[in-house]
């Protein structure tokens, strides 16, 4: 065997990949059972899931049912909460609670021989939580406090206010808690609400992992064959209505260097039939670093670091959004270059290599993901909890592979609408808004604690005319503390504004600049080396002098420049 | 324990090709995916003063293509083949590593040996891997909260300059690299005979024997590189150091402790007695600062394992207005109690279990062993010492992390970094 050793070598035969099929069974009291036995290590991981969710809170209480998650592993009928710590630590074994939008999941998994004490600690913590006035304080305290610090992340105010724009009343519309709610919740609060939604007939247990099947029918019926059903809460919730229009919702952040962009759309729920040719769209538009716009803005532009776009597809409804994070002043051309990209993958088929890449990725992720046995558990317990066909996992590579150039342009044209998406920046609002206001009238400006911030205050009452910005402009650039002296020429042409920008890197051509009140607006190509390089303008301008910033791709930090009108 | 418990052994097979190549191989077959880790035998222990970076630079210039595989295509090739990779670079070793579907372990090996066999050390390539230090630099360490802690710590542990300086290095002796430099550092550190190649998973092994001589039997062997003089006084080099990090948010500290090299028993004792102080909601110092007290938003600790002399830390970032001596106090006394009593039956039945628990877990996925098992070839000479460490882990005894407590880190030769938020300063 002697190949060369210039061309990539040919694959080797595949091998096959099979998930062996659960068992099930339903206790009386209607506890589900999903049971896979699986010897390949001596671990055994059992997940208990609550069909009702954060979504399902009141709404005047929502919280609660991620406080009852966190609670529910600080104290038992039989353990505080130091003992249960203890005790699963012991004995090596993982515990936790946690909740989603749609589900609240218990957790616990450790070395087979300790099977017994994995059953009796998930039925101290699922069936018999106490909920300590102690240990709640603690909780809300520390809640509280986390919420304070969330309020100065940038991607959880973006977050929150995506949320808000694409579900309106619906309640997958909230992200986080509020304080007064949290401040108020009492250990009264989480008895009612575990006694109304954790009830057998409204659950579902999985047991997953390296036993004797017996045994574990045995153990099963023991630990929650007394487990009392009573009468199981339907909460029905009005699916969110479909967007109209493009929205714009700047949340300011005053001196931020960055502006964190997402444009955001309603998609499907997650069991939707368009599930794998929406799975293959996404990965080749913005699901990895080889993608669409992860090409475009990131390689190409340089404006970001990383740009993505993903699908969050939930119960009852999803989404799809893209995002990054930008320099303040490449947003608008950011934006644009987003969507630029939606509108080519909604009108163009793919190239059949593209899409032969994305699925060649997806179908050879899948057997790396489910290596370990929480991978493959948390493969599991998602095909049940969004009610995905029986053989979702069994056949979900073929599922991949079918996917046709034709189903992607289908979806792409169905699914990603940029003339109603909703576009959501946290930021400077006073230099993002000139920039992106081009793209849709509807505006609405946010602080970081979600009050509505006046137009006005970000905009400049005087207006400059056309007329007046156009001519010969003299900047003297400060370029590391280095004087540069630069030419900006502009001509008024029936409203629309073009030009040329003179720098030591040559001519840069404006193809179009925006007049926002007082603010100018403005990118220019210069062709150099063979490539092409992109500076932004921002200027305001007052008295006759215009000041602001030129920035670029090449340029770690923008330029501060001061402009005189040449008479 | 109570129950009797085996963990079955690890198929593994080791071999050298004539260019000093060392292999190894471990079968596995459950799960149709395949590692490969590729360990060369260069870290910041190998740099000289003038000289930093240099490791870390070709973990960034690894990727830059080679004869076969254009700029930045390695990455691609694993991507459309559905795989995961990365490289990382520590004081001990430089690794690179893929996941592939098990029938693509002939891309995995083609695209190692193309870039042991011919990396395009260019200036073009040193000049923007440079600037992607740079940019690394401050995005991971200048401009991250307590970002440069550790690798001022470390400057305050090691006295020997191969020791104590960081694995970014310094920006100004990159700066300083020709081209030439950066070719003769390629040539004698990553040569096959300076290498461990290591495959898990689902492979049959005349197939894989067969793609590795075909693939890196032709790459040519080198001269050995230089000795590496690691050796450490008992002393740390600097008791105390205040810092100003003006992105703290809070004041913070850190202790760090200078300890003897891996595999020693009194390593593996002190690595237990660190789980018992800071691992977990159930450890000595969790309970008391987290719970107890409540006065610390953050607890953390680890060992940095090393060939040479090693350390061990604990810090923590104290809840505002809360006494920073105290917690100190209440660290000290916890270390010195363990010194004086040892750890209770109970927090041994806690060790063995949970040394158990994670040895299972990791033992799962094929990178994780083929990492293990790369890095005791690469230290050791000893691909089966993966087997036998958790024996030799569950070995020590409650006398051993006693003693090795006492004499280690209850004692005054410690060092003590204080982060202050620049701030706060007043």
């Amino acid at each position: 065997m002697n190949h060369s050793l210039a061309n990539p070598p040919v694959p080797l035969p595949p091998m096959p990949f099979s998930i062996p099929d659960a068992r099930h069974l339903r206790l009386e009291n209607g506890l589900q059972v999903v049971l896979l036995p699986i010897a390949r290590v001596p671990i055994a991981s059992l997940r208990l899931a609550v069909f009702s969710g954060e979504a399902d809170d009141p709404s005047e209480k929502f919280g609660l049912t991620s406080a009852l998650a966190s609670m529910m592993t600080e104290g038992s009928a039989r353990y505080s909460s130091r003992e249960l710590a203890e005790k699963a630590e012991r004995l090596g074994l993982d515990i936790s609670v946690g909740s989603s939008a749609d589900f609240l999941l218990a957790s616990v998994s450790g070395l087979s021989i300790y099977l017994d004490d994995i059953f009796e600690l998930a039925g101290e913590i699922v069936l018999r939580p106490t909920f300590p006035e102690n240990e709640l304080d603690l909780y809300r305290r520390n809640t509280i406090e986390n919420l304070k610090f969330q309020r100065s992340q940038p991607n959880f105010l973006a977050a929150e206010r995506t949320a808000l724009e694409l579900y309106g009343e619906h309640p997958y519309a909230r992200i986080a808690p509020l304080p007064e709610v949290v401040r108020d919740i009492s250990a009264e609060d989480l008895r009612r609400l575990h006694s109304r939604n954790v009830i057998p007939n409204n659950a579902m247990l999985f047991v997953i992992g390296d036993y004797n099947e017996f045994d574990v029918r045995k153990k099963i019926e023991e630990v929650f064959g007394e487990w009392p059903a009573s009468e199981k809460q339907d909460a029905q919730h009005t699916p969110p209505n479909p967007r109209r229009q493009r929205t714009i919702s700047v949340i300011d952040r005053p001196g931020s260097a960055q502006t964190n962009i997402v444009l955001a759309d309603l998609a499907v729920r997650r069991n939707h039939p368009d599930y794998f040719p929406l799975l293959v769209m996404n990965q080749i538009l913005g699901a990895g670093a080889s993608s669409r716009v992860f090409m475009n803005l990131r390689e190409a532009k340089g404006y970001t670091y990383g740009a993505y776009t993903r699908l969050d597809l939930k119960k009852n409804a999803g989404e799809f959004e893209a995002t990054a994070e930008v320099r303040t002043q490449v947003t608008g051309p950011a934006i644009k270059e987003f969507l630029a990209e939606f509108e080519r993958i909604r009108t163009e088929r793919v190239a059949p290599s593209e899409l032969e890449d994305a699925k060649s990725y997806l179908t050879g992720v899948f057997p790396i993901r489910s290596e370990t046995l929480d991978g493959l558990t948390s493969l599991i317990v998602n095909q049940y909890l969004y009610d995905l066909p029986k053989d979702y996992l069994q056949t979900y590579r073929e599922n991949v592979a079918a996917v046709s150039v034709d189903d992607v342009f289908r979806v792409a044209t169905q699914y990603i609408r940029p003339e109603r998406m909703a576009i959501v920046l946290v930021g400077d609002a006073a230099e993002v808004i000139p920039q992106v206001s081009v793209f849709s009238e509807a505006l609405t400006i946010f602080d970081a604690d979600g009050n509505r911030l006046e137009k006005a205050k970000f905009t400049n009452a005087e207006s400059i005319s056309p007329d007046e910005i156009a001519g010969k402009w003299d900047i003297t650039l400060d370029f590391q503390g280095q004087e540069i002296p630069v030419t900006l020429h502009l001509k008024n042409d029936a409203g629309s504004i073009t030009g040329t920008l003179e720098t030591m890197l040559g001519n840069g051509i404006i193809s179009s600049a925006e007049i926002n009140g007082c603010r100018l607006t403005a990118v220019a190509i210069s062709e150099l080396q063979g490539g092409s390089i992109e500076l932004s303008i921002n200027g305001v301008i007052e008295a006759g002098t215009m000041s602001g910033t030129i920035g670029g791709p090449i340029l770690p930090v923008p330029m501060q420049f001061r402009a005189t009108k040449a008479v | 324990m109570s129950q009797c418990f085996n963990l079955p052994p690890l198929d593994i097979e080791a071999y050298s090709l004539e260019n000093g190549l060392r292999v190894v191989l471990n079968r596995d077959p459950a799960v149709p995916v395949v590692a490969i880790a590729v360990y060369y035998d260069v870290g910041s222990r190998n740099e000289r003063p003038g000289r930093t970076g240099f490791a870390h630079l070709f973990e960034h210039m690894m990727f830059q293509g080679s004869e076969n595989v254009p700029k930045a295509g390695h990455f691609q090739y694993i991507m459309k083949a559905g795989g995961t990779m990365n490289g990382t670079t520590s004081s001990e070793r430089t690794n690179y590593y893929e996941t592939l579907p098990a029938n693509q372990l002939p891309l995995g090996l083609w695209l190692e040996a193309d870039r042991m066999r011919s990396l395009a050390v260019t200036q073009e390539n040193l000049d923007n891997q440079r600037e992607a230090v740079k940019e690394e630099k401050r995005l991971r360490y200048d401009n991250q909260p307590y970002g440069q802690i550790f690798d001022i710590i470390n400057q305050m542990i090691f006295r020997n300059f191969a020791n104590a300086h960081s694995t970014i290095g310094s920006m100004d002796d990159l700066d300083a690299a020709t081209v030439e430099d950066v070719r003769e550092f390629f040539r004698m550190y990553y040569a096959p005979n300076n290498a461990v190649l290591s495959i898990s998973g689902a492979f049959d092994s005349e197939t894989a024997k067969q793609l590795v001589s075909q693939y890196f039997g032709d790459i040519r062997q080198q001269a050995a590189p230089p000795p590496v003089d690691v050796s450490e006084p008992k002393e740390v080099a600097e008791n105390y150091r205040e810092f100003e990090d003006r992105l703290a948010p809070f004041p913070a500290f850190l202790i760090g402790w200078k300890i003897p090299p891996r595999k020693t028993p009194h390593f593996y004792a002190l690595y237990l007695a660190g789980k018992l102080l800071y691992d977990g909601e159930s450890s000595r110092l969790y309970q008391k600062l987290v719970k107890g007290d409540e006065s610390v938003i953050q607890l953390f600790g680890f060992t940095d394992e090393r060939r040479g002399p090693s350390s061990i830390f604990v810090g923590a970032i104290p809840k505002p207005e809360k006494d920073l001596s105290k917690i100190r106090e209440t660290i000290m006394a916890e270390i010195a109690d363990l010194a004086l009593r040892g750890p209770s039956p109970e927090e041994m039945q806690k060790l063995h279990n949970q040394l158990l628990n994670d040895t299972v877990r990791l033992r799962q996925s094929s990178m994780n062993r083929a990492q293990a098992i790369a890095e005791f070839t690469l230290y050791d000479d000893d691909p089966l010492g993966v087997s036998r460490e958790l024996d030799e882990l569950l070995a020590v005894s409650p006398e051993d992390i006693r003693t090795a407590t006492a004499e280690y880190i209850n004692t005054e030769n410690r060092a003590l970094l204080d982060v202050v938020p620049a701030a706060h300063k007043g």
